[in-house]
């Protein structure tokens, strides 16, 4: 298997001088096709940090990050935006849904700005939506929505364009148990059918149950990387 | 995509856009009345200051508006009276003028004596609309006289008496003649009413020896701006016969200086007005734009590019400025279109407005200009300035935009 997310010696300070934060110490990872890997850690450990180096979001300040065999590295901000879109599945904790869109056209956006057909675009949608159990709530916006059905709309949103890695930030934190063990399981239903790549940053027990790899990251280093 | 979230994104908001749009749809709507207003007191002004006496445009041999000396007389006249053949022109009116000393009895007074054709003038001034008492001129007056009712009480004359004319004709000699007074105009202009008098055409030129030429052409169109669209031809007709033309403002270029001042501090006002409505809109707008930079953060995160964030948000501005505009241009044209068939009294006003030649009421002159210019500046401005937001979302970076509160 090839690596999708190759990180080498990636370190990020924030701040300068005495006020600089190490973020993130000299981190060397790879993450490979198919992988279910949970990122782990206390608050403060570099977790989100490293996710958003991993998802193109943020520069590192030494190191270099390659999605996919290229390196992100001197890319300008459009063609990092072009890559998230072609490559890269966000699950925010926040679900960062477009209010004034339906669930449906929130999941089709992704496919409007890749510029497919409009009636491609609303099957697949359709079909991203039914994959997560959102069957006959297309039309509802995200304030008729609850949390977890927000969630769900976003994980189609990061599914529907077939992207090679999702990365999920605490995608769990804002829901209860029933809802989370859904999520979970759904995430991992597709992982394991659909071959589909996740990182998924969390605090969570739930969720690392389901890993096949488990990463933990401690004061900007990862401590351990175990499969299983 | 992009025109269908902007649209949607306005309405996210609906009370602050509401109030946005009102904003922006008041001012529009009194920057369409006020100019259209402005342009209609001063069409007024214009016609009523030169529709008057003057008429709208004058053909006159070369250096008489400076030095009206009755031996300078009009080339090729007859050509000249055909102007009113051309688009825009309705009426030409012959005229011939000199300075004379009027008296009755012991008493003159000096004041312009000007040979009129009765047939042809009424169609060029409307002096003739102001007599108060007796008669204007008829074809068939030789001896006759109308005078201003100021020069007539001057000169404590009455309907039916008869004026010595005491005057220096075309060749020097001494012009005399007695004419009966058959009319008395009342303009409300004290210059005009205390300086101005018409007699026949034929009766002028024979007393003043001049043969049947004239001094100075004057003519009318239906429309005051169909005859300012005519002066091309009319200059062309000038040069062609020897002549030049006179356009309003060469003939009272008083009023032009009015309207200039007027218009000046006008736009001063409007400007002030202008800049006002646009930076309390943008900073509503701006506000909004910052309150979901956040949002902007997760649009960036799962692939639109910085430009399509910034023409997104460019695009609201647009939508809200066109339509502020829109119903400010609409409703203003719908008021002015009222008031330009009822019109606006100022009651006490009468004797000021009298002595620029506007009488009772005035009407507003709704135009395409006068609907446009005004909001179509705010609306431009606000594109414009809404740069400012595009070009701060091109800045953001994905994080620090999702982590903003």
């Amino acid at each position: 298997m090839k690596p999708i997310v190759s990180c080498r010696g990636i370190t990020k300070v924030f701040g300068k001088g005495e006020l600089a934060v190490h973020a993130l110490r000299g981190i060397d990872l790879d993450i490979m096709e198919g992988d279910f890997a949970t990122l782990a850690g206390p608050s403060g450990s570099g977790k989100t940090t490293l996710l958003n180096m991993v998802g193109a979001l943020d520069h590192p300040t030494a190191g270099e990050v390659a999605i996919d065999g290229q390196p992100l590295s001197g890319m300008s901000k459009s063609a990092l935006s072009d890559l998230r879109l072609n490559k890269i599945g966000f699950i925010f904790q926040a679900y960062n849904l477009v209010p004034v869109l339906s669930a449906r056209e929130n999941v089709e956006f992704v496919l409007r700005l890749l510029r497919v057909e409009p009636a491609e675009r609303r099957r697949r949608a359709d079909e991203a939506l039914a994959e997560v159990g959102l069957q006959g709530m297309e039309g509802r916006r995200p304030s008729a929505l609850s949390g977890g059905q927000q969630q769900r709309v976003a994980i189609a949103r990061a599914l529907v364009a077939r992207p090679r890695i999702v990365l999920a930030d605490e995608p769990t934190a804002n829901l209860d148990s029933t809802t989370t063990k859904e999520l979970v399981d759904l995430m991992y239903r597709l992982n394991q059918e659909s071959g589909i790549t996740f990182l998924i940053g969390t605090h969570d027990p739930r969720v690392m149950e389901h890993s096949k790899r488990h990463i933990e990251m401690n004061d900007g280093q990862i401590e351990s990387d175990t499969r299983g | 995509m992009l025109v269908s979230l902007a649209w949607r994104n306005i309405w996210r908001q609906p009370v602050r856009s509401v109030l946005s749009l009102i904003g922006l749809a008041f001012s529009s709507l009194l920057l369409v009345f006020m100019l259209s207003f402005q342009f209609g007191v001063y069409d007024t002004i214009k016609i009523g200051a030169l529709g008057l006496f003057d008429g709208f445009g004058q053909f006159q041999p070369e250096g008489y508006d400076d030095d009206p000396d009755i031996s300078k007389q009009l080339p090729g006249s007859q050509a000249l009276l055909a102007a009113d053949q051309i688009k825009g022109v309705s009426a030409t009116a012959p005229r011939a003028s000199s300075f004379a000393i009027l008296a009755n009895g012991d008493t003159s007074f000096g004041a312009a004596v000007i040979g009129v054709d009765p047939a042809r003038e009424p169609a060029v001034s409307t002096l003739y609309s102001t007599i108060s008492e007796g008669r204007y001129l008829e074809p068939e007056d030789s001896a006759a006289i109308v005078m201003g009712a100021g020069l007539v009480r001057n000169l404590g004359l009455a309907l039916g008496d008869n004026v010595t004319m005491l005057g220096t004709g075309n060749d020097g000699a001494v012009a005399a003649d007695v004419l009966e007074l058959v009319g008395i105009f009342s303009t409300g202009v004290n210059a005009v009413d205390r300086q101005i008098t018409q007699m026949p055409l034929a009766r002028f030129q024979e007393t003043y020896n001049m043969g049947e030429n004239v001094n100075v052409i004057a003519l009318r169109g239906p429309d005051f701006n169909g005859v300012i669209r005519a002066a091309p031809d009319l200059q062309g007709l000038a040069e062609a016969e020897g002549a030049v033309y006179l356009r309003w403002d060469d003939l009272q270029p008083e009023v032009r200086q009015m309207i200039t001042l007027d218009l000046s501090t006008a736009m001063l006002m409007y400007g002030i007005m202008i800049v006002v409505v646009v930076f309390i809109l943008l900073n509503t707008l701006y506000m909004s734009v910052l309150e979901r930079t956040r949002e902007f953060g997760g649009l960036m995160a799962i692939g639109m590019r910085p430009a399509q964030i910034g023409a997104m948000v460019w695009l609201e501005l647009v939508f809200l400025s066109l339509l502020g505009a829109g119903i400010g241009i609409a409703l203003g044209a719908g008021i002015t279109i009222w008031v330009e068939n009822v019109g606006i009294s100022f009651p006490g006003m009468e004797d000021v407005l009298g002595q620029w030649g506007i009488s009772g009421r005035v009407y507003p002159d709704l135009s395409f200009f006068s609907a446009s210019i005004g909001p179509g500046i705010i609306v431009g401005s606000i594109i414009i300035l809404g740069l400012i937001p595009y070009r701060r979302i091109l800045g953001l970076e994905p994080v620090s935009a999702m982590g903003a509160a």
